[in-house]
């Protein structure tokens, strides 16, 4: 997108800090704007994103409560964040500053997402080998995240090398990758 | 009986810097070499294999160094030489165990485990733990009462049912029959470590390095686990722990590893180096940072050597080895000696010579310690966090460890050549 359409999406709109696009399902950061003053680095923010949303969802579907309108806000003693999803495409990230009236804030995001709606495109979701988003998935959320291939590798038996590859793993190794990857997480399947 | 003084029980060998409790090889290490280490092992061998292991290791150590104390106490009795190895628990730093047993077995509840408490510290807001924590506890009950009723070494197993690593409130482990009995291997004492070492030699700056020694080996002396049964200081929980339990686990583990998979030797060893990584970045940086510290030597400073001179007499003084400095030009290449180290006393002992070096605690600490003279500005007091080393370490390590001389090989020394690379 070019640099300053995001930009003239959240043009008067006070209290915003930051506004990032995340493309789904593979949560990758689609686009960002920030103030100039924020240091948040936009690839690890979006994917986190990406993941709260989509954690979101199947909750709420659990609960059979899901609907497409649904948002996520969460407050914190530094900031007021709004998540939605924008079609099934994209996530979009709204963060405010922490005071700013929650009414003001509903207003101005939907403002900007009918914005959105109009700039941003329809995209064909081409979905990335399983065997890169579980390498992607460990990297996001392994303790000691430097470490956290080798312990794949220990634990799969899969060459380190191959490991760096993933999108070189035969589905047996796929498998046991992401077996690995539950047990280093602590998790019965991944979320993916 | 009266109760234990570690510190009447405690002796460095003579210029070797090894530390000895009651004639046994001990060394003092941080929560994040031991939750490493043993998660090491279990990524290794799985969960069920290495808690075995880590327990079998924990018991046949536990039961040289309480046969030990007890005879040096003159325990005579089961209670008198239970309490003597739950007081010796705590004050190690291990935490608090509490034995409900005769001699069949029973329970040994536990509070303030180290590994399971730690563990749930430092990471029980990202992960959900699903197995136990506290192997090193288990096979301590077990050698607690093996040698509390003179029973036969190895014929006890303990096994954790809860732990608050797994969210129960407390520690319950539960000691019997172990089914299949093991005999200890060679026994490593003092003397056996003697007949291991190398000529100590003198490095650069000896003058700083040697009364801060002597000062630190004063300072630990009264170090001791609290009323919970823990050491935390240097923003750290420290423990006095078995050298014997730490060597035997990894090299049990790298062997077992060369057998069934050995592709995967390398990953472990570079694991393996990443536990002593681990430990001295945060426990080095930790007591460098710490008031006590200040108060022993002053405050830390970015002169590359003046930082790295206390590094090697922090290293010392927790019983690392004789580390000295053979070589150093800042920004560019550091040469780590030592005549004497806890991996290569047991390696020799146990296995004789090996084929290549296999001091990993001491390969990843002259990288770690290349780090914490480059790569930290110390004079802005900065916090050694999680997310601090994550910081720093997640594009890699600008430096590269090579071990170029080995007391596991025959040679002399160990010496690791330490030169920055780019990355």
């Amino acid at each position: 997108m070019a640099e300053s359409t995001l930009a003239q999406a959240v043009e008067g709109v006070p209290s915003l800090r930051g506004l990032f696009v995340t493309a789904m399902p593979d949560c990758l950061l689609f686009d960002a704007w920030m103030r100039p003053n924020e240091a948040w680095s936009g690839e690890d923010v979006a994917s986190y994103f990406g993941d709260l949303v989509r954690a979101n969802r199947e909750g709420l579907k659990a609960l059979r409560a899901w609907s497409a309108e649904m948002q996520v806000t969460i407050e914190s003693t530094e900031l007021l964040l709004i998540l939605r999803e924008l079609s099934s495409d994209f996530v979009v990230g709204f963060i405010f500053e922490h005071a700013t009236p929650l009414g003001m804030v509903r207003l101005h995001v939907k403002r900007v997402l009918l914005l959105l709606q109009d700039i941003l495109p329809r995209i064909q979701p081409e979905e990335r080998p399983r065997a890169i988003r579980i390498a992607e998935f460990l990297t996001r959320y392994a303790p000691d995240t430097h470490t956290a291939m080798q312990r794949a590798a220990l634990r799969s038996g899969i060459a380190l090398d191959l490991l760096r590859t993933p999108e070189n793993l035969a589905p047996n190794q796929i498998e046991l990758f992401e077996r690995s990857v539950c047990d280093i997480l602590g998790l019965e399947s991944l979320n993916l | 009986m009266e109760s234990l003084k570690i510190n009447a029980l405690r002796r460095y060998l003579l210029e070797q810097d090894l530390m000895f409790l009651a004639g046994q090889p001990v060394v003092y290490h941080c929560h994040h070499f031991n939750l490493f280490l043993d998660q090491t092992i279990d990524d290794a061998l799985g969960t069920q294999a290495s808690f075995h292991l880590r327990m079998s290791a924990a018991r046949e150590f536990s039961g040289h160094l309480l046969s030990a104390v007890c005879e040096h106490a003159e325990a005579r009795t089961p209670p008198e030489r239970l309490s003597l190895a739950a007081q010796l628990f705590k004050l190690m730093g291990h935490g608090s165990l509490d034995f409900d047993a005769d001699s069949s077995g029973g329970t040994a509840h536990g509070s303030h485990l180290h590994y399971g408490f730690a563990w749930l510290e430092k990471y029980g807001k990202q992960v959900r733990r699903k197995h136990p924590a506290d192997a090193f506890a288990a096979g301590f009950a077990a050698a607690a009462l093996e040698i509390a009723y003179d029973l036969s070494p190895g014929s006890l197993a303990g096994v954790e049912h809860e732990c608050v690593a797994l969210r129960a409130p407390q520690c319950r482990i539960q000691v019997e029959r172990d089914p299949a009995p093991e005999s200890g291997g060679a026994v490593i004492g003092e003397r056996e470590s003697e007949s291991v070492v190398g000529a100590p030699e003198d490095g650069l700056f000896e003058d700083v390095i040697h009364p801060i020694v002597l000062g630190l080996k004063e300072f630990t002396a009264g170090v001791h686990g609290d009323e919970r049964g823990l050491v935390q200081a240097f923003g750290v929980f420290v423990t006095m722990h078995l050298c014997g339990y730490y060597n035997r686990i990894s090299y049990d583990a790298v062997a077992h590893i060369e057998a069934r998979a050995p592709q995967s030797v390398g990953v472990l060893e570079e694991l393996l180096r990443e536990s002593g990584h681990v430990c001295v970045f945060n426990t080095f940086g930790g007591i460098l940072l710490s008031p006590e510290w200040e108060g022993l030597v002053g405050a830390p400073t970015n002169d590359p050597a003046k930082t790295l001179a206390w590094c090697i007499a922090i290293g010392r003084a927790l019983g690392m080895g004789h580390w000295t400095i053979a070589e150093f030009e800042p920004e560019r290449r550091l040469v780590v000696r030592t005549s004497s180290s806890y991996e290569s006393v047991y390696y020799r002992t146990r296995h004789g010579l090996a084929p290549r070096p296999v001091e990993y605690l001491f390969q990843g600490a002259a990288l770690a310690m290349a780090q914490l003279v480059h790569r930290v500005d110390w004079e802005s007091n900065p916090q050694l966090t999680a997310e601090y080393y994550k910081r720093l370490f997640k594009g890699g390590v600008p430096w590269r460890a090579e071990q170029t001389k080995s007391l596991v090989r025959g040679d002399s020394v160990s010496e690791v050549v330490v030169t920055k690379v780019s990355v």
